[in-house]
């Protein structure tokens, strides 16, 4: 059945390896879980994309005007809810213990006072970090309020100041500081971490697939047909490898439509790339994947142990990819190791180009890292396989 | 009989270097891998741009105050908002401050001059830090204008500071006050990679029995007890595990400096509660779909599901009611509160029993269904599907 001409080979090698991934539960159970359900379920439980409503608990030795104004500005605020107000710090700071609360303001008893007197009036804010979207929420809102009060009380303030301050005031104006979000208008942490995590689920379960299969080709001698060919072993090691990476390159081909393509558009979350642009990274993407974990199969004994240690790798590889913790500041063997796994430099492109409204002009140093292992890996995988219909 | 099982598994683990690498090399390999990767911890030397179109005395007094900030390290002058924002693009810079042309004129004439910067919110944590360090680095220059007038008139800067902000909030950012990267997520995120490592390692162990068609032999190494014979196996795992987390609590809490509020024993309690949970998780499901391919698969995609459950980085109240429950379902959320009790708070065993409680549940789920394990293993050794 098997015929001796590199093309057909190749092509009968595909087919195999088609069947072999249609007919495998355990493989399809990976492809449909991972690449399906994952990415949707990812979607779903991120949806919510911002922190809103942080509770946090007041403790009021004020009871003034000015300190219930301000409890209620910060409870208005759309990041922060008060929830409690407490008798003293004792209590608050239980609460905190309880995770009742994140966060706890301190309004003293001169507080209103020395604005009376027009003094400076000092208050502490104290912000749990166990969660650093909670801090940053709770820092924020308190921040707003905190503006909002000085301004609105500035006017009575006037009285306390000197002549030279009044003319510096009437003539001189606040130099007004604007800050805007780039790329991520509704600050949503949902549309920043779950592009990372589709270009990611593409690599592990793509690897997970390879093992999955090469796993169980070595158990069950499946290559041994291919060893009886005649015929040099670096053709027949070449068409194994081109036949199916093919097979591969479809099926990812569709299954990443689906991640990077379709669910964006979905779920609205950046889909800034086009589809061509798209197109461009996926393929040195995809192959590059796909012969690495053919280049490794030399180690695959049997299907699960491979899938182990690949599920292992999938957390670490959002901060290789430098999305989370700026690559600029991984020690320099980190930044090396960030340029010999696929996810990551292609994590980091892809980010830029649906988010970022990057060109692949502005990706290139990802596209070539990516380009090179592709031929290194493709490479390495040839060699993989030489060895295996050698023996 | 206990010991038989015990030994039987010291065998089998040193017949195969997978047992070696998942349970020994790589928990090595994470604890180095998170005791390293975050550098020092600190968000500094981070590139951004200037695009000073005022080019005045005032504006490079300005830029020059940006740039002694430490999170900050100014990487290019560009002419043009436009080609600083392409910059970004390329990611040559995570942000850029831009003063426009007129700048100090709008000042002196008191006309309202406006400063505009830019973060990068595509990278949310960087984008973070970007926007907060120029906040604070530019709450000099908001004031400034006045401040300088009324000091030229004879006012002091401290008057006109308290009449422009009287009142001022004075923020603490607790148990992590310089917001370093490496105290929030180097321990948390070493557990919940470890758990993965831990479930899959214990499924491994469990469900290669029939895989191999071993199964009924490893019940006989019990005498028939399958209590023994989940003990006797899953015991050297634990103590393997037990001494990797140990080992990462020297290196994180003394080596690392990662600051500690509570009781190290408490929290070694925790830890070993944890992986027995854990282990326990994968029994239960192994009993439950006792095909190994299949639920190899299943778990190594659910167990990095722990990083977004156990609620570390997006907190879990803000998700849905649904996903909140389902958390539960994990150790890891659990333990994720104890350590997050202990090592933050300072809480001790009064304050965090009940997720130490929780803990202890998950073993006790385990063996109300080693019967149905035993039944399996002793009516059906190998696995069916393939």
């Amino acid at each position: 059945m098997i015929r001796w001409n590199r093309l057909p080979l190749c092509l009968h090698v595909a087919w195999r390896e088609f069947r072999a991934i249609a007919t495998s539960y355990a493989v399809l159970l990976v492809l449909v879980g991972g690449v399906f359900a994952y990415g949707v379920l990812y979607n779903y439980m991120y949806a919510p994309n911002v922190v809103r409503e942080v509770p946090v608990s007041v403790v009021d030795h004020s009871h003034t005007a000015l300190s219930r104004q301000y409890i209620r500005l910060l409870d208005a605020t759309p990041h922060v809810a008060v929830a409690r107000q407490v008798q003293d710090m004792a209590e608050a700071k239980q609460l905190m213990l309880q995770a009742e609360v994140y966060g706890i303001l301190y309004l003293p008893r001169d507080f209103e006072g020395r604005l009376l007197r027009g003094e400076l009036s000092v208050y502490p804010f104290y912000a749990a970090t166990d969660a650093f979207l909670y801090y940053e929420a709770m820092e924020r809102a308190n921040l707003e309020v905190m503006e909002a009060i000085d301004a609105a009380h500035r006017t009575e303030q006037m009285a306390f100041l000197s002549a030279g301050e009044l003319a510096a005031v009437a003539t001189q104006s606040p130099v007004t500081v604007v800050g805007t979000a780039l790329y991520n208008p509704i600050e949503g942490y949902g549309v920043y971490l779950i592009p990372s995590v589709l270009m990611i689920i593409i690599f592990q379960t793509l690897m997970m697939l390879v093992a999955m299969m090469t796993g169980d080709e070595y158990k069950h001698r499946l290559l041994a047909p291919y060893v009886r060919l005649r015929g040099s072993h670096t053709h027949i090691a070449l068409s194994l490898v081109c036949g199916k990476s093919l097979t591969y390159a479809v099926l990812y081909g569709i299954f990443s439509f689906f991640l990077v393509g379709l669910l964006p558009l979905l779920f609205d979350i950046p889909h800034g790339a086009s589809w061509g642009a798209l197109a461009v990274l996926l393929v040195p993407y995809i192959w590059s994947t796909s012969f690495l974990g053919l280049a490794l199969s030399r180690w695959y004994t049997d299907a699960e142990a491979p899938v182990l240690l690949i599920a292992f790798f999938s957390i670490g590889l959002i901060f290789l990819s430098g999305v989370s913790y700026p690559f600029e500041l991984l020690p320099w063997y980190w930044q090396v190791v960030h340029y010999l796994i696929p996810a990551a430099p292609a994590v980091l492109a892809y980010v830029q180009l649906s988010a970022m409204d990057a060109s692949l002009h502005d990706v290139w140093p990802q596209l070539l890292a990516l380009w090179g292992q592709v031929v290194v890996y493709f490479a390495w995988a040839v060699s993989t396989y030489k060895l295996k219909v050698g023996n | 009989m206990f010991m038989n099982v015990f030994l039987r598994e010291l065998r089998r683990m040193t017949s195969r270097r997978i047992y070696l690498g998942a349970a020994v090399v790589l928990p090595l390999f994470l604890i180095f891998f998170m005791a390293t990767i975050f550098g020092d911890g600190q968000m500094r030397h981070l590139p951004i741009g200037i695009v000073d179109g005022d080019n005045t005395a005032t504006s490079r007094n300005i830029v020059r105050n940006i740039a002694a900030v430490p999170t900050f390290e100014i990487a290019k002058h560009y002419t043009d908002d436009a080609e600083a924002r392409a910059a970004v693009q390329r990611r040559e810079v995570y942000g850029y401050l831009s003063i426009p042309s007129d700048f100090e004129a709008d000042m002196v004439r008191g006309n309202g001059a406006t400063l505009n910067y830019y973060y990068h919110y595509a990278l949310l944590a960087v984008g973070g830090e970007v926007m907060s360090a120029f906040e604070k680095a530019l709450i000099p220059v908001r004031m400034a204008p006045v401040v300088v007038e009324a000091v030229t008139l004879g006012a002091t800067e401290e008057s006109i500071e308290t009449f422009l902000l009287p009142m001022t909030s004075d923020d603490h950012a607790l148990y992590n006050p310089s917001l370093d990267y490496a105290v929030y997520l180097a321990v948390p995120i070493f557990f919940i990679m470890f758990q993965i490592l831990v479930l899959l390692v214990t499924l491994y162990a469990v469900g290669s029995e029939r895989k191999q068609g071993t199964g009924t032999m490893w019940l006989a190494a019990a005498d028939g007890n399958i209590l023994r014979a989940v003990a006797g196996k899953l015991l050297p795992y634990t103590l393997i595990f037990i001494c990797e987390a140990l080992l990462a609590g020297v290196v994180f809490f003394r080596w690392e400096h990662i600051p500690m509020a509570g009781d190290m024993g408490l929290f070694a309690l925790t830890m070993v509660l944890f992986i027995v949970a854990t282990q326990s998780v994968a029994v239960i499901l192994y009993s439950l779909f006792p095909v190994l391919p299949l639920v190899i698969s299943v778990v190594s995609m659910v167990g990095s599901l722990g990083a977004t459950l156990s609620g570390l980085t997006f907190p879990l109240s803000a998700m849905s009611p649904v996903v909140q429950w389902v958390a539960r379902l994990f150790p890891v959320r659990h333990f994720t509160e104890a350590m997050q009790c202990i090592v933050y708070f300072g809480g001790g065993f009064p304050v965090c029993w009940p997720q130490l409680a929780v803990l202890c549940l998950f073993p006790v789920v385990m063996l109300l269904l080693l019967p149905r394990l035993r039944r399996i293993l002793s009516t059906n050794p190998y696995d069916t599907v393939e």
